[in-house]
């Protein structure tokens, strides 16, 4: 449900980092505002953290102008991840055009991830969106740690899923990228429908992903 | 844009990231730094501070939240390098009035949501709470409705224990009546035959035939007839007797239901139940009675009986069939006390607690519904009095029943 301001000539669009608390979701946003170039890149704002953990969220603004004029802003939200702050999870992820679900690739964290998934389920109907069309893509992170599920293994349990799914290792930043680019892909035909992106705006799928990821 | 406002992440105007702060304050400042010549914009470029006239010769600096400009500080090019600063700071208080803004806006979100969440909660609570009273209700009236039908079943088993001791007995009276009715009946022919010795005396008595008589008589030695005639027919009167008292003795334990009151003698009362269970009673054991001449007692006999008789069978069933029954009246002031005491097995102190408990027994099915003791301290306690006990494993009971023969003392 982006946000378009004719009068400003802006589209506004919110893409959500969520998943179980200390999966790496933080750490993909700061690493995407090192590793990314767009024509427009703002600052991380991080609203309040304990001990490195998110309380309300993190936003990574980034943006690009179509050569119609078009301000295209993406803003790139966390959510806090413990238990316990669903209430923030909700109001984060209200109005999502898109989200990638961070998973924690260690093979303590199977529970973990799954009740977050779980969760994340639940509150994008709680919000009002659709989990059947809304984009997602999921990424397994931590890959550099020892005791993990295999890629196989990953991609066998999720075979069955509609989501595409991805490898990273947010910490060096190897992986970020590329999540950031795959969930682009799922949004685009989205938006394209109901803004006109290509038609309008001269924008097509490869160009709207490179824009802010870069070729 | 009321809608808008809905979201803690819109887009932020810059006329709403400086409502917090004042704007004359901030006036004062931007003069002070760059003098009168300055113009404050939004992005639609109206003006929120400064001079309304455009400027001739103005630089102009970008006010950004994030990505994007909000509006723009204007002053004269000569200024710029101080107009850039001051945009610097203006932009450093946009970004933490967003952050207020967004902060104070989830947070008053969540507040909301909690207050939701409390009274979805509460409406739940009051709801199951609701549902717990019914059922409460319910399973009250199915608990009083189960408790009907098992009082009715104990009082029906209770009923049948009642006549099932009586029943125990019936056995033995037909046998007690039996011999009785048995050698009355058989005297009675011996009679019938006599009588007919006799008439054939007649025709001669009649025609005076003495001698002959005499011969007859002698032949057929009619004095051991008479004799005999005349004890038969005692001992058969004795045996109507003893129908008459066993008919009597049972009696007592007839209508037991709907006895009247009357005042009668313990001792009498404890004669007739032993007399009545007196078939029962093995060889080997042996009943002692020591009855006292106990003062008369107002009571429903036909009760009395079922507690005497009772605890009675319960002694047989103790001893077996080797030992001592001994039962026991005395009175003391005001008190009639009953003791009936066996050689039997005894009780052991864990059984002891349970005894007079509906349903306990430690007899086979069939030989005992445990109501037999249970029923004997009801009547006792409708006459005022207590049964007490007292026994011990192999050796022997003792059970005591107290009866005032006041009972209102
Ligand atoms: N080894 C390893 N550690 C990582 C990786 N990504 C993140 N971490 C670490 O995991 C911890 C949690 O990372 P965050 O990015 O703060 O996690 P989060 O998902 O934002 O957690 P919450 O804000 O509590 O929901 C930090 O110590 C990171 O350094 C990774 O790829 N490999
Ligand atoms: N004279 C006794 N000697 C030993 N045990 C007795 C005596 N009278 C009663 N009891 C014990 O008390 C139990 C309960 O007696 P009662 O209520 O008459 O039920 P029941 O005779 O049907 O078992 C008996 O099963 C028996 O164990
Ligand atoms: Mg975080
Ligand atoms: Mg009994």
């Amino acid at each position: 449900m982006a946000d378009y301001d004719e009068e400003a000539s802006r589209l506004t669009i919110k893409l959500v980092y969520y998943g179980p608390a200390m999966s790496g979701k933080t750490t993909n946003l700061m690493r995407l505002h090192d590793l990314l170039n767009p024509q427009l890149k703002g600052e991380i704002m991080t609203l309040e953290t304990q001990n490195d953990r998110t309380l309300f969220f993190d936003l990574l603004p980034l943006g690009f102008r179509t050569p119609s004029g078009l301000l295209v802003k993406f803003k790139l939200f966390t959510v806090p991840g413990q238990v316990a702050h669903d209430a923030t999870r909700k109001a984060v992820l209200s109005r999502a055009d898109g989200a990638v679900f961070v998973a924690d690739s260690q093979r303590s964290q199977g529970l973990n991830n799954s009740e977050a998934f779980q969760n994340l389920a639940d509150n994008v109907g709680r919000v009002g969106l659709d989990f059947d069309t809304l984009p997602l893509v999921i990424q397994f992170n931590k890959r550099d740690l020892l005791d993990i599920y295999s890629e196989d293994e990953l991609r066998e349990r999720w075979a069955k899923m509609p989501w595409p799914l991805l490898f990273a290792v947010a910490l060096t930043g190897d992986g970020v990228q590329e999540t950031l680019r795959a969930l682009m892909a799922q949004v685009y035909p989205v938006l394209d429908r109901q803004y006109g992106l290509q038609a309008r705006h001269g924008m097509g799928r490869e160009e709207f992903a490179a824009a802010i990821v870069g070729a | 844009m009321q809608l808008r406002n809905d979201h803690f992440d819109r887009d932020f105007t810059l006329t709403e990231l400086l409502a917090g702060m004042s704007r004359e304050r901030l006036a004062r400042s931007l003069d002070t730094l760059l003098g009168p010549d300055f113009r404050l914009l939004t992005a639609r470029s109206e003006v929120l501070l400064g001079t309304v006239e455009p400027l001739s010769v103005a630089c102009r600096c970008e006010l950004r939240l994030d990505i994007e400009p909000l509006g723009f500080l204007e002053a004269p090019v000569t200024m710029q390098p101080q107009a850039q600063a001051c945009a610097s700071l203006i932009e450093l208080t946009m970004k933490s009035a967003a952050r207020y803004l967004m902060a104070s806006h989830l947070h008053e979100n969540n507040v909301n949501e909690n207050y939701k969440n409390l009274l979805l909660q509460h409406e739940a609570l009051l709801k199951s709470e609701l549902q717990y009273k019914q059922l409460s209700e319910e399973l009250e009236s199915r608990v009083q409705a189960q408790v009907k039908i098992i009082k009715q079943a104990e009082r029906q088993l209770y009923q049948a224990e009642k006549m099932a001791s009586v029943g125990q007995l019936a056995a033995g009276v037909a046998h007690e009546i039996n011999n009785p009715i048995g050698f009355i009946r058989s005297n009675l022919g011996t009679a019938k035959a006599y009588v007919q010795n006799f008439s054939q005396l007649a025709p001669l008595i009649k025609s005076g035939a003495v001698d002959q008589l005499a011969a007859v008589w002698n032949e057929g030695d009619m004095d051991f007839v008479l004799e005999d005639f005349s004890s038969l027919l005692n001992e058969s009167i004795s045996g109507a007797d003893r129908v008459a008292r066993i008919v009597a003795d049972l009696k007592g334990f007839s209508n037991i239901d709907h006895t009247e009151e009357e005042v009668i003698s313990i001792s009498d009362c404890i004669t007739s139940v032993c007399n009545v269970a007196a078939s029962r009673i093995p060889a080997g054991v042996h009943l002692v009675m020591q009855l006292e001449q106990t003062p008369p007692l107002r009571c429903r006999p036909g009760h009395l009986n079922q507690v005497f008789l009772n605890l009675l069978l319960n002694a047989l069933q103790a001893v077996g069939e080797q030992g001592e029954i001994r039962i026991r009246t005395e009175s003391i002031t005001g008190v009639i006390l009953v003791h009936v005491i066996d050689t039997g097995i005894g009780i052991t102190e864990e059984n002891m607690l349970r005894i007079f408990d509906p349903f306990f027994t430690t007899h086979d099915v069939g030989h005992g519904t445990g109501l037999g003791l249970t029923v004997c301290r009801d009547i006792v306690q409708a006459h005022g009095g207590s049964i007490v006990v007292e026994s011990k494993k192999n050796e022997g009971s003792h059970f005591t029943v107290y009866l005032p023969l006041d009972r209102n003392t």
